[in-house]
């Protein structure tokens, strides 16, 4: 017998049953209850089932299918075997847009999760963080196409930063979205500001989820605010902060609205053209929907492949209180 | 904790279904008309041309109380195509529908849309295939049928600022030159040395198949022989007049209008008068009015060597009926009266921002008596050129090679590179 939380006796002895069940053709009944009950539970997950199997499934066979063959969605359909995935890995437009978007991951993970600890950090203590958290989590629930268009008109050569720092440094206003070298640069601010409230939320709950007997036992060993940061609460969120960053980079890697709103399709000179965009701009700008589909293929194996190295490189990083134990 | 009710279950289940019912018929809704009297059609625009074309539609409908005409707007063309795509490939596309000249060839080439040669000469019809400016058809015709019809179209013509050409000490006018038949490439080069001089941007074009195409042309140059294929870089007249135009652009005489930042663009750059010239259509008139600059600005056609017109692109939109339509009379009464001269008339009149495509509706262009130069959009149109059928076919390929276009301008390529660049990649896509 153990003691539950509130002092009630707990008992690994079964309870008593049901007397309907034990009765002549109680079983029978029973049974009938439960097929009544998964009855209602299919046509309850019916929706959600159909709603997954046409939305989610059925494009993710066709693009299957589609990624070995040549359509336009007008003509007949012709399997082409790998002639899709050769032409695209030789594409030099897809090439360009994987280093976009490796480079956008590459920029904004790290950036965003940092900063967000950061805040997370400097907020736990503080009594009014709810004000904070409501400005901080304000973008996360814009409209990503309205936050786009927001920030086009800070961007702006006689936008309110652009100017600025034309003021502050006495150069020439940067032209963000029009200059090749900055339009990247650009998305990545937005991104990592879009991103940052939710992270922040993540990683405040973490911090506090952390139990105070194991902050406390460390204090009286000695350990000062910065130790506790370094050798406590961040291995204990090291988790958490895997997982966000998991969630992270495949957020960044299907890198798509921001570009396209932000810098007019895939910026100048195809700066910002990422993988997503490349899969839309074949499929819907050209109807070449075999190449389209052989993109995003590829575009799933690299996720595969940047997940698999995340998880591989976690047992380094990732403090796990079970290992401890 | 009690079981939930029963008849709740049910209602909630029935709700439930209800719900992703209505989701996925909403995924799937719109497209044509199923019956033989309603005709849904669909075009991209701005907010002022939608208006105008449902007031077309009321005035449609008083004429021919037994046709109902629906109108199905897109507002944005970068969305338009990939819906009408989806439409078609579900069958429920409208009835008639406009289509991008970069787009038409390959509706064409799918068999998607209604052939119209014998419906254009029938005694129903309003538009006789002649009455149309040839040049305008571009890939709208194959193998001597008819898809679809110009819904109106844009000679790219050269708009000129007279104050800042002042200011560069340019004395001659551009339009009075070409009058005299001296209007030549020399001169133009010339002004545009004395601009630049001066501080000011020679010419600005946007980067598209009518910017290098109509360069070339105005220059003597062929870009596409008879058959479709490439032989611009086989052609030293060609390869000499894109090597002109990227040593304008790479010194910075001419700049390529789409890489002009936010805040400081073409338009708000040639209103300003910082500009020379500006390579743009009829619907420049709306840009210079708003700033009320209009009396500065005239226009005049390309320069040509020798100072006699040339052709030179003109950017057109198109207007097809469905193949599958179950509204083929009304479809065809509905198309015929929109292209019509007094449809174009209707469509365009009272600061319409196009060119009619049809013979009988100039009057639009030259009413308001501006620019001084108007003729010039009308001249201009019946001699140009629709962007060439072959390259029209392919979607994507006017913007590729608008990108190796590119590369010259920013210096990264040579003419004779781009030019074998261009004939490589229209061999690949086309097989010419």
């Amino acid at each position: 017998m153990t003691l539950q939380p509130g002092g009630a006796a707990a008992t690994t002895v079964a309870p008593p049953a049901d007397p309907a069940a034990s009765a002549p053709g109680g079983l029978n009944k029973e049974s009938a209850w439960r097929r009544r009950d998964r009855r209602w539970g299919y046509v309850f997950i019916g929706p959600q089932v159909v709603g997954m199997a046409v939305f989610v499934l059925l494009p993710f066979v066709a693009s299957m299918v589609l990624a070995f063959a040549s359509w336009n969605g007008l003509t007949e359909l012709t399997w082409v075997g790998l002639e899709n995935f050769t032409a695209q890995l030789q594409d030099e437009l897809l090439l360009r847009s994987i280093v976009n978007t490796l480079l956008i991951a590459i920029i904004t993970v790290p950036i965003g999760l940092g900063l967000a600890v950061v805040i997370a950090v400097a907020l736990e203590k503080l009594k009014t963080r709810t004000l904070y958290l409501i400005l901080f989590f304000a973008p996360v629930v814009t409209s990503t196409v309205a936050v786009a268009m927001i920030w086009q008109q800070m961007f702006r050569v006689d936008g309110v930063l652009s100017q600025t720092i034309s003021a502050i440094f006495g150069i020439a206003p940067p032209d963000w979205l029009g200059d090749p070298r900055l339009a990247l640069i650009a998305v990545c601010i937005v991104s990592i500001w879009s991103a940052l409230g939710l992270n922040v939320i993540i990683f405040l709950a973490g911090l506090q989820n952390i139990s105070p007997s194991v902050i406390e036992a460390a204090r009286i060993d000695g350990a000062g605010a910065f130790r506790l940061l370094r050798s406590i609460r961040l291995p204990l969120l090291s988790p958490i902060i895997f997982f966000s960053s998991i969630v992270a980079f495949i957020s960044s890697l299907q890198t798509f609205d921001t570009v396209f709103i932000l810098t007019a399709d895939a910026g100048p000179d195809n700066a910002t053209r990422t993988i997503v965009y490349h899969i839309y701009d074949l499929g819907f700008g050209r109807f070449e929907f075999g190449p389209s589909s052989a993109a995003s293929v590829i575009l799933l194996l690299l996720t595969l492949v940047i997940t698999a190295i995340q998880f591989g490189a976690q047992k380094k990083f990732v403090h796990y209180e079970d290992d401890a134990a | 904790m009690p079981r939930a009710n029963s008849k709740m279950r049910r209602l909630l289940a029935v709700g439930a279904a209800s719900a992703l019912m209505i989701g996925l018929a909403a995924c799937s809704a719109g497209g044509g008309g199923s019956d033989s009297d309603t005709v849904v059609w669909s075009t991209w625009g701005t907010p002022e041309e939608l208006t105008r074309f449902e007031e077309f539609n009321d005035e449609f409908m008083k004429r021919h109380p037994d046709i109902k005409v629906e109108l199905q707007p897109v507002a944005s063309y970068a969305d338009y195509h990939s819906k009408l795509l989806a439409q078609l490939t579900s069958n429920t596309a409208p009835d008639v529908f406009y289509v991008g000249d970069d787009k038409i060839g390959e509706f064409v080439d799918a068999g998607v849309l209604a052939p119209l040669n014998e419906l254009m000469e029938s005694e129903a019809s309003q538009t006789k295939p002649d009455d149309f400016f040839p040049g305008l058809f571009g890939a709208a015709q194959k193998d001597g049928e008819t898809y679809a019809a110009p819904n109106d179209s844009n000679p790219d013509v050269l708009w000129y600022d007279k104050e800042a050409l002042a200011a560069a000490g340019i004395t001659e006018d551009p339009a009075a030159l070409a009058e005299s038949g001296e209007w030549t490439t020399e001169k133009f080069l010339e002004m545009n040395d004395k601009l630049a001089a001066a501080g000011l941007i020679g010419s600005m074009y946007w980067n598209y198949w009518a910017t290098h195409w109509s360069w070339v042309s105005s220059q003597g140059g062929t870009a596409y022989d008879e058959s479709g294929a490439f032989v611009g870089n086989d052609d030293p007249t060609t390869v000499a007049a894109v090597d002109t135009l990227g040593e304008y652009f790479q010194d910075g005489t001419f700049v390529v209008a789409d890489t002009m930042p936010e805040g400081a663009g073409a338009d708000s750059t040639f209103v300003t008068h910082k500009a020379g010239f500006f390579s743009q259509g009829r619907y420049t008139i709306g840009t210079v009015e708003s700033a009320g600059v209009a009396e500065s600005y005239d226009i005049v056609r390309w320069p040509t060597p020798d100072g006699a017109e040339a052709p030179t692109g003109v950017a057109a939109s198109y207007l097809a009926i469905n193949g599958r339509t179950d509204a083929s009379e009304a479809a065809f009464t509905f198309w015929t009266e929109f292209l019509s001269a007094e449809g174009q008339t209707f469509r365009l009149e009272g600061g319409g921002n196009a060119v009619p495509s049809i013979q009988g509706a100039d009057d639009v262009v030259l009413e308001a008596d501006y620019p001084a130069h108007a003729q010039t959009f009308l001249d201009m149109r019946d001699i140009g050129f629709a962007n060439h059928p072959g390259e029209a076919a392919v979607p994507g390929l006017s913007t590729d090679i608008s990108d190796l276009f590119l590369a010259l301008y920013d210096g990264k390529a040579d003419a004779q590179g781009t030019l074998d660049a261009v004939a490589d990649l229209v061999a690949d896509k086309t097989g010419k």
